[in-house]
């Protein structure tokens, strides 16, 4: 089982995620395997895909004229996001795993890394939308599968954790409070940066 | 008046309010839903003034903070601060009176603002015949819950109860400073003060009316209603005094971060940055008390539909608290201000928390009072469903167009000439300006199923008469 634990995370989680929720239940997998053999797989992809999209057609927020920005500036702001998603995601399963006593739920990181990917996988995966990138197909595109998301959350808790799913509803919603937080955050801490003089040129 | 009904609970009166909130909610999101619309179609005003834009948005938010949310504060303070007192209502006939004459003040305030009677004062529009009104009502409104906690027959006064207090004194306070006018008709008057002194008095207003009203005010109806539904004491009791006084002392500073880079001196927005950074501390404390609490109460989800609302309102009020401080420092608002993001941040807030506590609390409250299990629980969980769908889709859909427009707006070329048409901007907001439409008819859809569910509980019902137990002597009031 736990030799090809990666594999089905990788791919039944897509496809059969309930059973690959019950799958991670049976083992504990090392922290550092699932975020190298995993997790940072996923975390490549959209930085990657909005590296592409953004230096070949520049972003259209709605105006006529798409927002270009010299390449080099694309290269930092790629790998800043990057940087951005390894923290989030271990962010959020350090506090998810500091929240399991509260909630009775298992304690292992690896297994909260992994279930953190797990709900993750989905937008790691959409976020081939920021090769077209027009924000307001991505936000079309990225909704549902933040639902998907947010739904995998909820019904992952309880089976992965192995809590009763009135203990992991609990759970999940005050990892929701955080994940809104941490996505709120970034778009301060963007603006912020941006009248600093960083990325785009505003007048402020 | 009988004798019995001096020794039982005045819960007719509270009963009342909530069909009054409930029926406000429906009417007042009705108004916002068609706003959304307008801001797609801005010819379905029909070349009527009174469904114009710019009258139709006051009755909107009057109606919400008004209408729903001060008739469900005052329901729910008359109902906890009974039970939280030993004692019935003083002067019932009072509490009638703030029932009907809100409810009045607000309809005709309302029809008043159709007309076009307006101060410019957001939050404030009222003119000033419906000012003194709203004055009279609530000094009513504080001496029948200041009256009852006179008379009260335990001696500690209960957290809840120091919420409600501090929003019935500052509301009253920020009322009367903020709406000091000089009338020249039925219709119309001057405000006392001008310029700069007029928007910090304003904003000192504004921002407060958030803070007392739609936080303080609903952070009472938590810390009475969460325990009761969990079962269980607050998390910290010692956790919920510290927090309450380091909000009332921390939050009255933070209006002038509403006049960010505007006519007023530097240091004055400064020290509402600070204070509104320093305001994360006293929220977040009550956030975790609130989630503490309802952690240890999990197997009450099981069978309590309305739970669900209290525990997701706090996350949403976790958001909300977080976003304000946050948009409230100077070099994020560049950029936020007057953009749809701040239109999405008073939503989390409105539709996330205080509607999202307030319908939890109706859920529990309703059927406890007329003695009838709730008419549909399915229903309560497809409303459930609905409320937390049509917030997310609101929040995301004005996130994405407030960045764009803050980024938009402010971008200039190497000439240092902006980039980008304002026109061309706005026109292009019409995808998410949708998306906010769709997400105000799916929770506007929820709060409909909760009217419906609500009036098939209380059918035909009258409260039943609760009488207050005896208060063991270690607690007694000594008289």
């Amino acid at each position: 089982m736990s030799s090809n634990i990666y594999t089905n995370l990788l791919f039944k989680s897509l496809y059969n995620p309930v059973d690959s929720f019950r799958d991670l239940s049976q083992v504990d997998p090392a922290p550092l395997q699932i975020l190298l053999r995993y997790s940072i797989w996923l975390l490549l992809l959209p930085p990657f895909f909005a590296w592409i999209g953004a230096s070949n057609f520049g972003w259209r927020l709605g105006a006529e004229e798409p927002l270009r920005l010299p390449a080099d500036a694309l290269l930092v702001i790629s790998i800043g996001y990057l940087l951005v998603l390894l923290f989030g995601l271990v962010s959020t399963a350090f506090i998810s795993r500091w929240m399991a006593s509260t909630y009775g739920a298992n304690k292992s990181l690896g297994r909260h890394l992994a279930l953190v990917t797990m709900v993750g996988q989905p937008l790691a995966v959409a976020s081939i939308a920021h090769l077209f990138p027009d924000v307001l197909v991505n936000v079309l595109v990225l909704i549902p599968t933040m639902i998907w998301s947010m739904y995998l959350l909820y019904k992952g808790i309880p089976i992965a954790l192995e809590t009763p799913p009135e203990r992991g509803m609990l759970m999940a919603s005050s990892l929701v409070g955080w994940l809104l937080v941490a996505a709120v955050s970034l778009l301060g801490i963007s603006m912020a940066l941006w009248a600093l003089g960083v990325g785009p040129l505003l007048g402020v | 008046m009988t004798m019995t009904e001096n020794t039982i609970y005045q819960d007719r009166v509270t009963l009342r309010l909530i069909q009054f909130a409930v029926v406000w909610a429906v009417v007042a999101m009705t108004a916002g839903v068609y706003l959304a619309a307008e801001l797609i179609w801005p010819t379905i005003d029909f070349g009527q003034f009174w469904l114009s834009f710019g009258r139709l948005r006051p009755l909107h938010t009057n109606g919400i903070v008004f209408g729903f949310g001060v008739s469900a504060l005052m329901a729910t303070a008359f109902y906890s601060v009974q039970r939280t007192s030993h004692v019935t209502l003083f002067s019932p006939r009072l509490a009638w009176f703030c029932c009907y004459a809100w409810q009045l003040t607000v309809l005709l305030g309302g029809l008043s603002l159709l007309a076009g009677w307006n101060t410019t004062k957001e939050y404030a529009e009222l003119e000033w015949p419906f000012d003194i009104a709203i004055a009279v009502v609530w000094i009513c409104f504080a001496v029948v819950f200041f009256g009852t906690i006179a008379t009260r027959k335990i001696r500690p006064i209960y957290i809840s109860n120091w919420f409600y207090g501090a929003l019935i004194i500052v509301i009253a306070m920020l009322h009367i400073v903020n709406n000091l006018a000089l009338p020249v008709s039925l219709n119309k008057s001057y405000s006392l003060y001008a310029g700069a002194q007029d928007a910090v008095v304003q904003w000192w207003y504004g921002h407060n009316a958030v803070g007392f009203l739609l936080t303080g005010g609903f952070l009472g109806m938590v810390y009475y209603f969460l325990p009761k539904h969990a079962g269980r004491p607050i998390w910290s009791y010692r956790l919920s005094v510290v927090a309450f006084w380091a909000f009332v002392y921390s939050y009255i500073w933070a209006g002038p971060h509403h006049l960010h880079y505007n006519s007023i001196p530097e240091w004055v927005q400064s020290l509402g940055m600070v204070m509104s950074i320093v305001l994360l501390a006293p929220s977040w404390a009550t956030l975790i008390n609130g989630v503490m609490t309802v952690s240890t109460a999990w197997e009450k989800l099981r069978t309590d539909p309305a739970l669900k609302f209290i525990v997701l309102s706090l996350a949403f009020y976790g958001l909300a608290t977080f976003e304000g401080p946050m948009m409230a420092i100077r070099s994020v608002n560049v950029v936020s201000h007057f953009t749809d993001w701040t239109i999405g941040h008073v939503h989390s807030g409105a539709l996330g928390w205080n509607a999202m506590i307030t319908y939890g609390t109706f859920y529990f409250m309703v059927p406890r009072l007329v003695g009838r299990e709730l008419y549909s629980t399915r229903l309560a969980n497809i409303h459930f469903w609905m409320a937390l769908a049509g917030t997310m889709l609101y929040i995301i859909a004005m996130w994405a167009a407030g960045v764009s427009q803050g980024l938009l707006w402010l971008s200039v070329d190497q000439l240092g000439e902006l980039s980008f048409d304002f026109k061309d901007i706005m026109s292009s907001m019409t995808p998410y300006y949708l998306l906010r439409l769709v997400a105000g008819l799916v929770f506007l859809g929820g709060t409909v199923l909760m009217a419906y569910n609500l009036f098939m509980t209380m059918k035909g019902r009258e409260p039943v008469a609760v009488t207050p137990p005896p208060v063991a002597p270690a607690f007694g009031v000594a008289s």
